[in-house]
């Protein structure tokens, strides 16, 4: 067995398949840590019937997140791979920096920023935006901070470094002689961007989208600090079954569900395209 | 009772700056929370010493963050004033977030009967019945405790420890609306004008379950004393309607008080002690007991199954019970002092005789009786009320 095939196994299949169990469970009392296993399917049913709303929003938060992501990413991975020269480690190490202060205390800090009294809002403001983004919906009642919009922006921010880094390595790999042979050719930049630059660089990006998308979809931190109560995410309600409501069976049938559609959609990320060709940092 | 998802009651943040405050703020509620940092006491049910449930002579107290007096350059706090006067090691862990899930941390350990790291833990009195009833409580040395006859009369014998052998009150106060008169521009009188459209976007109530929803059935003229499943469903639809519809914007533990301050909330249903705190900073902010009555509440330490520290414990009970000692933790986090002449100390002194005035501190008679409690809920009546709540709250 390969040292991947372990690793998958011990840290992934298999505490995935001790909840097994306790999701066909039910509790033997209120406060008891004990439940019985009863092979309760119904609990699948009723989370997926109760919380199946916020199951699909958190994957259209997570996808519209990572799609933001990428339409910063790339043009940031082009700058810094072909534009950064000598200047390139410090760009990656700037594009990193977020990422060494806390998770927590980047999205406290997004909710100063974003707040009503906040710099963006006056921004928006002062640029004549706060009506046309309200009737498009990016801002609610003139608000940005508890809104959609902001989970969104800041699942982004935090996702980027994600994207940004299997990016400038799959580009890092493109042999620069095809770049000047394509020029010797007489293609426009354009051209050579489209031909060449964007399907070599489709691995990494297939990386970037793996690696924000699955964090994205199980973020518990944006959602509660940037969201309000009509923008929560799978994970405030899994940790809301099982810390507050008590309910561990029903906490992990809902993990389960969540486990499997992202395992799913890593499936069909792989699919047609070898995993060796992704260049995970 | 506290927050939810929330910090606890909090008390006198000594930083300076609204900006810096409020961040400090936010950032012990969310460094408090089960969020991102579960107790590492409640880790391996280990004490500071490594000895499973021992505090290696060390006094243990858990409670929520801010609410105590703190220590200032020349002036150290209750904390230290404690460990200098009693010469007692107290490791004091403000690491409750939300009593919910605070319980689901110490549940495993209780449960299979081994004893927690702490000696002492501050709870909401509702809580404390919880642990009560489940035997997860020994009761408090009392006998060592001499200041505890200074006890206000109203909080003997409460409904959740009627014997009073498990429990003594911490601080108490009162659940009602905090709001910010420039924001709403006029003064507010009840539940109602929470659901203003006018104030759209810009009201939050507490993930208190209890607080909020015996505030709206007191709105509803219903009796919160024995509350029903039948009495609350209007209640329940009223805030479910208001969420949906983006009246409320936010449902909050502590951490409304930020947004008081920062202007993202024109009104809120909040805890007394917070807006008398926040006033201090923003004059503009109000505390109103609504028309329709507010929600008297206490949090209370109690001592979990198997603490070892008993002699200890008892020492900074008697500590705190002292009228001198608990008049400086009153006037620090400004709720509802448990301690009788607390009010006459802080009248004495003329840089706190301004609080030994202030109702919200010391409610009189009439006061009194425009305050109520809410009533218990059997186990399977609160799993149900808890579910159409998180239903609410969590979208």
């Amino acid at each position: 067995m390969s040292p991947g095939l372990l690793w998958l196994l011990g840290l992934y299949a298999l505490p995935l398949l001790a909840l097994v169990p306790l999701s066909l469970s039910e509790p033997l009392s209120r406060f008891g840590l004990e439940t019985v296993f009863r092979g309760r399917v119904a609990n699948y049913l009723e989370v997926l019937q109760a919380h199946g709303p916020i199951l699909v929003r958190s994957f259209g938060y997570a996808g519209l997140a990572t799609a933001l992501g990428l339409v910063l990413a790339y043009p940031l991975a082009y700058a810094i791979r072909f534009r950064g020269g000598r200047w390139q480690p410090l760009l990656i190490g700037l594009v990193v920096l977020p990422s060494l202060s806390s998770y927590l205390v980047r999205a406290i800090a997004w909710t100063s920023l974003l707040g009503d009294q906040g710099p963006v809002l006056a921004l928006v403001a002062a640029l004549g935006l706060t009506g046309p983004l309200d009737a498009v919906g990016l801002l609610r009642d003139g608000r940005l901070l508890n809104t959609a919009t902001a989970v969104i922006l800041g699942l982004t921010t935090n996702l980027l470094p994600f994207l940004v880094l299997p990016l400038v390595v799959a580009m890092e790999r493109i042999d620069p002689r095809l770049l000047e042979a394509a020029a010797d050719l007489h293609a426009s930049p354009w051209r050579c961007f489209v031909q060449v630059v964007w399907p070599l660089s489709r691995p990494g990006l297939s990386a970037g989208i793996l690696l924000s998308l699955i964090p994205a979809a199980g973020d518990v931190v944006n959602p509660l600090f940037l969201g309000g109560p009509n923008d929560r995410m799978i994970a405030n309600t899994i940790e809301n079954l099982l810390l507050v409501q008590l309910q561990a069976p029903r906490a992990a049938a809902l993990t389960l569900v969540l486990m499997a559609l992202i395992t799913l959609a890593v499936l069909l990320q792989l699919r047609g395209r070898g995993a060796q060709e992704l260049p995970l940092p | 009772m506290a927050a939810p998802s929330s910090p606890g009651r909090p008390g006198g943040g000594a930083a300076s700056g609204r900006g810096r405050r409020a961040f400090l703020r936010r950032l012990a509620w969310g460094a408090s929370g089960a969020v991102l940092a579960p107790s590492l006491l409640q880790a391996c049910g280990q004490g500071p010493k490594g000895h499973a449930g021992d505090g290696g002579g060390e006094l243990v107290i858990s409670t929520f963050p801010l609410y105590i007096d703190p220590g200032q350059p020349g002036a150290p706090g209750s904390v230290a004033r404690f460990r200098t006067d009693t010469g007692i090691s107290l490791r004091y862990v403000e690491d409750i977030n939300d009593v919910r899930q605070f319980f689901a941390r110490i549940q495993p350990q209780l449960a299979a009967g081994r004893p927690l790291a702490q000696d002492l833990v501050v709870l909401t009195g509702w809580m404390a019945e919880r642990l009560i009833r489940l035997g997860w409580l020994e009761p408090l040395p009392l006998a060592q405790v001499p200041n505890a006859r200074n006890l206000i009369p109203s909080l003997r014998q409460p409904s959740w420890d009627p014997q009073q052998r498990y429990s003594l009150p911490w601080q108490s106060g009162i659940a009602g609306i905090a709001y910010n008169i420039k924001a709403t521009g006029r003064e507010l009188r009840g539940i109602d004008d929470l659901f203003d459209p006018a104030l759209k976007g810009r009201v939050s109530a507490l993930l208190e379950m209890r607080d909020t929803m015996a505030l709206l059935m007191l709105a509803d003229g219903k009796d919160i004393t024995r509350p029903t499943w039948a009495a609350a469903q209007p209640s329940f639809d009223r805030l479910e309607q208001a969420r949906r519809d983006g009246q409320i914007r936010r449902f909050t533990g502590n951490d409304y008080q930020n947004d008081l301050l920062s202007g993202n909330l024109a009104a809120c249903m909040g805890w007394s002690g917070d807006v008398a705190q926040l006033a201090l900073e923003q004059p503009d902010l109000r505390f109103l007991v609504p028309e329709s009555g507010g929600i008297l509440w206490a949090d209370v330490m109690v001592m979990p199954r198997g603490a070892r520290h008993r002699r200890e414990v008892a020492e900074w009970l008697n500590w705190v019970y002292d009228p001198i000692e608990a008049a400086r933790i009153a006037a620090a986090v400004q709720y509802i002092s448990p301690v009788e002449g607390v009010q006459q100390v802080l009248a004495k002194d003329p840089a706190t005789a301004a609080l030994a005035r202030n109702p919200l501190m010391f409610p009189d008679a009439a006061e009194r009786q425009r305050l109520h409690s809410f009533g218990p809920l059997s186990d399977a009546e609160e799993a149900r009320w808890e579910e159409r709540f998180a239903r609410i709250t969590e979208g």
